[in-house]
């Protein structure tokens, strides 16, 4: 089911890092941004080039790191450490400035490390921890302000309110695109998986966005094209699975290729590194702080404590996200010491029981030494699935009958 | 045959009748008497495992006889279960904290602050007769409860399992979050899923990066401390004023002011006038909320400073203290070392920066007593950058003439010992003072493995 556009986006990809080379000669500059919550249209909008930092899958980087953030920080953090202090990722090599948010404290840390050991130019945006609350937002607002200001400070150019409505306009238009193409992988006779749309997202965070974005209604066409009417449903056979937890960044594909080996077919996500982020993001007002609350206001991170568990509009989107991409199971990704994830990993088991979904918590790092354990308890769980709906639909066809 | 138990010898009882009574919150005193009585008499049954002589007991659990306010941190150490207990028979409110905060919301507010170990204390004294390896097999077991309700990778959890066991009574979960420690921020949260729906959850959010220097984050930490009071206020069903806040905040600062005149005495001393845990307990004393009693522990710290100055007045050393001991200052997490095997090993405690952070941080007396007290929580030395933090803790050092410095950090404290590289880093830089880090379990009794390098650093130095 191969989609002619995504081996452009392949191609596209092996010539970024020396398209960003060339860019920086000229004059332009590379922002690095990590995080949940940085407002990404308005280093756009500055006139840097931006690029998600996010790698990970290797754990000599993971070892190289902890020599300098610690063993007890997330493998996805000691990856990032690992990788700036190693300086042979091309995207890291190409970075002048690094834009990180404090919404996971780890995150944060990261920051204040990378800035200390390799001497880097790096801006932090606060994020209140209350912030479903008026006063957190004003506080927000206050911040996105002075982040903007720092990065206008580095720009050498105020931040012009024409160039922001712009980049919003465009970031909007990808959103919108990727929420489309995001429908034909979870359809019934689907012509790209979601393998396929997941590589094609994270593409989004270092290709030029204007050309991404064209790349994206490239895709969109193809796909209308090859099927007319997309239908969320399941193929014969299927074992729909639903991924969630800690994030999957680039380079780490270990989780996602053993679901896939055992017959698994993942059908939807809610992962920061996935599509939740381009979820439900409305900016209200053009400006710095109303690009940045439209940020906030969207699912929160689950590094973000919320002490309803009604009302926990996380756990209401992922259950969303379930019954529209018709999930059968959920596989719970939890990387070594994520706290944001892992402590919430049994009360999302039980909050989904309710409602008959399962789930399963894998916990790892990017070693590969666990690999045939999760295998063995992902084709377990994979298998459960497969009876479970051929026994719902043996129930189904009697009571037809 | 039975443990071998340390007992309070007679020969120092007349010298320690002659000192001063304790006074309670509540108005009600204990004397010296009453002190003597029951730590002799009492406390050894019900809690054999804090006075056996034991290795791993993590401290001499005041040995020190001939100080008397080493007998009496010890007397509100152990009968601090029973006074929670009885503050709650009295209808008092008790809020569960973070630690290395202040608590001068919740003394204006009425109710008593307990951080974490505070609470692990309250329920470790709820059952008698145990030794240290049962009492160590209890807590265990009650941590594992909370490993499965939460995370295995939690470093603490504050609480979470006796609140939701039912074991404890705590109206309210209202700790500053994410300050120094994410976990308590998850563990918070935590508690939306325990069966126990009459605990009033509040985050006091804490903001990050520089923001003692943002009138907006003062402002916004202000407003957070504002609906922590009318929190507080819900479960005891009055009004806080203002000049009930400021009124606290006088009364902190007295404490804050007291403890760092202590330490800064203890520091002056040719030797050491006290062993390591008693300074330690001592210089706590400080932030007023160490024994869930903010007069009690005032009385005892007026009474300690005089003690003090007449030991470094006299040249006296602190009991167990080797000559010429190697001085250690100790950062991280709210954990320490061994301070009685450390002693042994020659060397001695002289400061830390956990629970120090703060004592030595005074609140401002005039203006809006929130804005106030926000401000001086955001400068807090010990959630500054890297740098900031660093040089702060480079002045204690000095001032403390320290020999070597441990970062210590607890398994799974992710947010202290991400940092504790470059903090030691700069440490060994600027002052030429030999560092390391060290990582230690929790929940657990103080073991061979850990000593082993506290000991092996201590030679070194």
């Amino acid at each position: 089911m191969s989609v002619k556009t995504l081996d452009v986006i392949r191609k596209r990809l092996e010539e970024r890092p020396d398209e960003l080379r060339r860019a920086r000669e000229n004059g332009l500059k590379v922002v690095g941004w990590v995080g949940y919550n940085v407002p990404e249209e308005i280093i756009h909008a500055l006139g840097f080039i931006p690029v998600r930092i996010a790698v990970g899958g290797d754990d000599r980087l993971v070892e190289i790191g902890a020599r300098y953030a610690s063993s007890k920080t997330c493998v996805f953090i000691r990856e990032i450490v690992g990788a700036f202090a190693e300086n042979k990722d091309p995207y890291i090599q190409q970075t002048d400035i690094l834009a990180f948010d404090a919404t996971c404290l780890q995150n944060y840390r990261a920051a204040e490390v990378i800035e200390y050991f390799f001497k880097k130019d790096v801006v932090v945006l606060a994020v209140p921890r209350n912030f479903h609350l008026d006063e957190a937002k004003e506080y927000f607002a206050h911040e996105a302000n002075e982040f903007t200001r720092l990065l206008e400070e580095r720009a050498g150019a105020p931040l012009d309110s024409a160039r922001l409505a712009e980049s919003v306009a465009l970031y909007n238009d990808i959103r919108k695109t990727l929420k489309s193409i995001y429908t034909f992988q979870a359809s019934k006779n689907n012509v790209i998986s979601w393998e396929e749309v997941y590589d094609l997202i994270q593409a989004g965070e270092l290709l030029d966005k204007r050309e991404y974005l064209s790349l994206l209604t490239q895709t969109l066409d193809e796909l209308k094209e090859r099927q007319h009417y997309p239908v969320i449903a399941s193929d014969d056979g299927d074992s729909r699975i639903f991924l969630s937890g800690s994030l999957i960044p680039r380079g780490d594909r270990k989780l996602i290729s053993i679901i896939k080996s055992v017959g698994g077919r993942i059908v939807g996500d809610d992962l920061w590194s996935g599509i939740l982020p381009h979820l439900d993001l409305d900016i209200k007002e053009i400006s710095p702080a109303g690009v940045a609350l439209g940020y906030l206001n969207r699912t929160p991170h689950a590094a973000l404590p919320y002490l309803d568990l009604e009302s926990d509009r996380r756990l209401k989107k992922l259950q969303e996200c379930l019954s529209q991409f018709k999930a059968q199971g959920v596989i719970y990704h939890t990387l070594r010491y994520c706290d944001p994830f892992t402590f919430k990993a049994k009360e999302t088991k039980n909050v989904l029981a309710k409602s008959g979904i399962p789930l399963l918590e894998i916990h790892t790092e990017y070693a590969g030494s666990d690999y045939e354990a999760m295998k063995t308890r992902v084709e377990a769980f994979v298998e459960m699935i497969k009876i479970k709906s051929e026994i719902a639909e043996e129930q189904s066809v009697l009571v037809d009958a | 045959m039975g443990k071998q138990l340390f007992r309070y010898s007679e020969a120092n009882k007349e010298k320690f009748l002659e000192s001063d009574n304790i006074t309670f919150n509540d108005g009600s005193t204990v004397s010296p008497e009453e002190i003597w009585h029951y730590l002799t008499e009492e406390a050894p049954v019900k809690y054999p495992s804090a006075f056996e002589v034991n290795l791993y007991q993590g401290n001499r659990g005041s040995r020190d006889e001939t100080l008397p306010t080493s007998l009496k941190t010890r007397y509100l150490g152990l009968t601090f279960s029973a006074r929670m207990e009885k503050a709650k028979d009295n209808g008092k409110s008790i809020a569960f904290i973070q630690g290395g905060q202040a608590v001068d919301p919740y003394t204006a507010a009425d109710t008593i602050a307990l951080r974490p170990g505070l609470v692990n204390q309250w329920n470790n004294g709820l059952e008698y007769g145990n030794d240290i390896n049962k009492e160590n097999l209890r807590r265990k077991k009650s941590k594992e409860k909370a490993f499965h309700d939460m995370s295995f990778e939690a470093c603490q959890t504050g609480g979470y399992e006796h609140v939701q066991a039912g074991d404890l009574r705590i109206d309210v979960i209202a700790p500053y979050t994410v300050l120094r420690c994410s976990d308590i921020s998850y563990g918070v949260e935590a508690h939306r899923h325990g069966p126990k729906k009459n605990v009033k959850l509040l985050n006091v959010d804490y903001p990050l990066r520089y923001q003692a220097d943002k009138p907006w984050a003062i402002e916004y930490f202000a407003q957070n401390l504002r609906r922590l009071v009318n929190t507080l206020d819900e479960v005891t069903g009055r009004k806080t004023s203002e000049d009930d806040l400021l009124k606290a905040i006088k009364l902190h600062n007295t404490g804050r002011r007291l403890g760092t005149e202590l330490a800064e005495l203890w520091w002056s001393a040719d030797v050491p006038p006290t062993n390591s845990d008693d300074r330690a307990s001592m210089v706590s004393l400080g932030n007023l909320e160490v024994h869930g009693d903010v007069q009690a522990s005032l009385s005892v710290l007026k009474e300690a400073k005089k003690f003090i100055a007449e030991r470094v007045k006299n040249g006296v050393k602190g009991h167990a203290v080797a000559d010429n001991p190697k001085r250690l200052f100790i950062l991280g997490s709210c954990v320490g070392i061994n301070g009685s095997r450390s002693e042994d090993a020659g060397a001695i405690v002289v400061g830390r920066d956990d629970q120090w952070s703060h004592c030595s941080s005074l609140v401002e007396e005039e203006g809006d007593p929130y804005y106030n007290l926000a401000k001086a929580t955001l400068e807090y030395p010990y959630e500054q950058s890297i740098e900031k933090r660093a040089q702060w803790t480079i002045e204690q050092i000095k001032k403390s003439r320290a020999d070597g410095v441990i970062f210590i950090h607890n398994w799974g404290c992710n947010t202290q010992a991400a940092i504790s590289r470059p903090i030691v880093d700069i440490i060994k830089r600027e002052t030429g003072i030999p560092t390391y880090i060290h990582e230690r379990d929790l929940h657990g009794l103080r073991d061979e493995q850990e000593q082993n390098r506290v000991n092996a650093f201590v030679e070194m130095l």
